[in-house]
């Protein structure tokens, strides 16, 4: 062993002697955390471990369950974010088809005004009928 | 019975899973505190790490475990300071409004109390002062070296990962990590000598 490992030793030695005086909130999130991500362990089953496989189905098996636990953790972002994106694309197309139905409606309801009006439509046209009608508004104020 | 690869390793099971996350947790809390120097934020990346283990490499076999959560330690403090900077640009530009004191509002007092020690412990309470200074220097002088020095030097004296597992973790060549150590090593000398602190 030489100097340099002698010397590295005696330090992480003095640094494994600090490991236990961690604060009590930093020992007990960290011990939070590692629950929490054993709880996430991709394959379940390895709780148990108590299963015998041939190592060929085993690989398979894991590489697989490995590669759908992987797909399942991306898949389930990427299925809310399409989800997301979908429902303001649907937010937002049916917002433009309410304009539209709202202004057609509007139109609707102009031309029946017009068509049912006494006054024939021609009146609208005639310089001289907007003029009486500019007039005879002023003299009602 | 454990499962195993294709090409006979055994994977890891869960619980071999759980007793190296429960080995390694506070050394990793360490390590992402002598480059982090915040305490939350070391904890957080020592969670982002091990969900990572957990998450996307436990089909590995128990023995790779070591130098692959060292690896994604290394990859998430990376990702810490890389975030960091960009979001002290924001920082830099929102000081000019002037800093609450959340820090102070956060403090809790119960959170200063140590953890129960487990081992290790002198009964002496001078020797065990002693003890807390001379560690306390140790990390101080830690935090002050560069960190790929800090980083070869935990991964190969502390962590026990052989050269070629330290290179590999920290993505750079075996010669690198010997250099990195071996410079390591020298400043910490010297950092100690100089606080008076002989090992």
């Amino acid at each position: 062993m030489s100097p340099d490992d002698i010397f590295a030793n005696k330090i992480t030695t003095y640094l494994d002697h600090g490991l236990p005086d961690l604060k009590a909130g930093t020992a007990y999130r960290l011990q939070l955390a590692r629950a929490e991500a054993l709880a996430r362990l991709a394959d379940p089953a390895r709780a148990t471990s108590a299963q015998a496989v041939t190592s060929a189905a085993v690989a398979g098996a894991g590489n697989g369950t490995g590669a759908m636990s992987g797909g399942r953790g991306m898949g389930g972002g990427r299925g809310w974010l399409w989800l997301g994106i979908a429902l303001i694309v649907a937010a937002g197309f049916g917002y433009q088809q309410w304009q539209a139905y709202q202004q057609l409606t509007d139109i609707e309801e102009t031309d029946a005004a017009i068509l049912s009006s006494e006054l024939p439509i021609d009146a609208y046209l005639d310089r001289g009928f907007q003029n009486w009608l500019k007039r005879a508004s002023y003299e009602q104020e | 019975m454990p499962r195993y690869l294709s090409d006979g390793r055994p994977l890891a099971t869960y619980q071999e899973i759980s007793a190296f996350l429960a080995e390694v947790e506070r050394r990793a809390f360490k390590q992402a505190m002598f480059a982090v120097r915040d305490e939350h934020s070391a904890v957080d990346i020592v969670q982002d790490a091990m969900l990572k283990l957990t998450e996307k490499y436990s089909d590995k076999p128990a023995a790779e475990l070591p130098m692959l959560f060292q690896r994604i330690v290394q990859n998430t403090i990376h990702d810490h300071f890389r975030r960091q900077k960009v979001r002290s640009t924001w920082t830099t530009l929102l000081s000019a409004l002037g800093r609450g004191d959340e820090k102070d509002d956060d403090f809790d007092p119960l959170e200063t109390l140590a953890a129960k020690s487990d081992s290790n412990q002198t009964a002496d309470p001078a020797a065990q002062l002693e003890q807390r200074q001379v560690i306390g220097v140790i990390e101080q002088a830690l935090e002050r070296l560069p960190a790929r020095q800090r980083e070869a030097f935990l991964l190969r004296y502390w962590e026990e990962l052989d050269v070629a597992e330290a290179a590999q973790a920290m993505g750079c060549s075996e010669g690198s990590v010997k250099t990195h150590c071996s410079r390591a090593v020298h400043a910490l000398a010297e950092m100690l000598k100089a606080k008076g602190v002989s090992l």
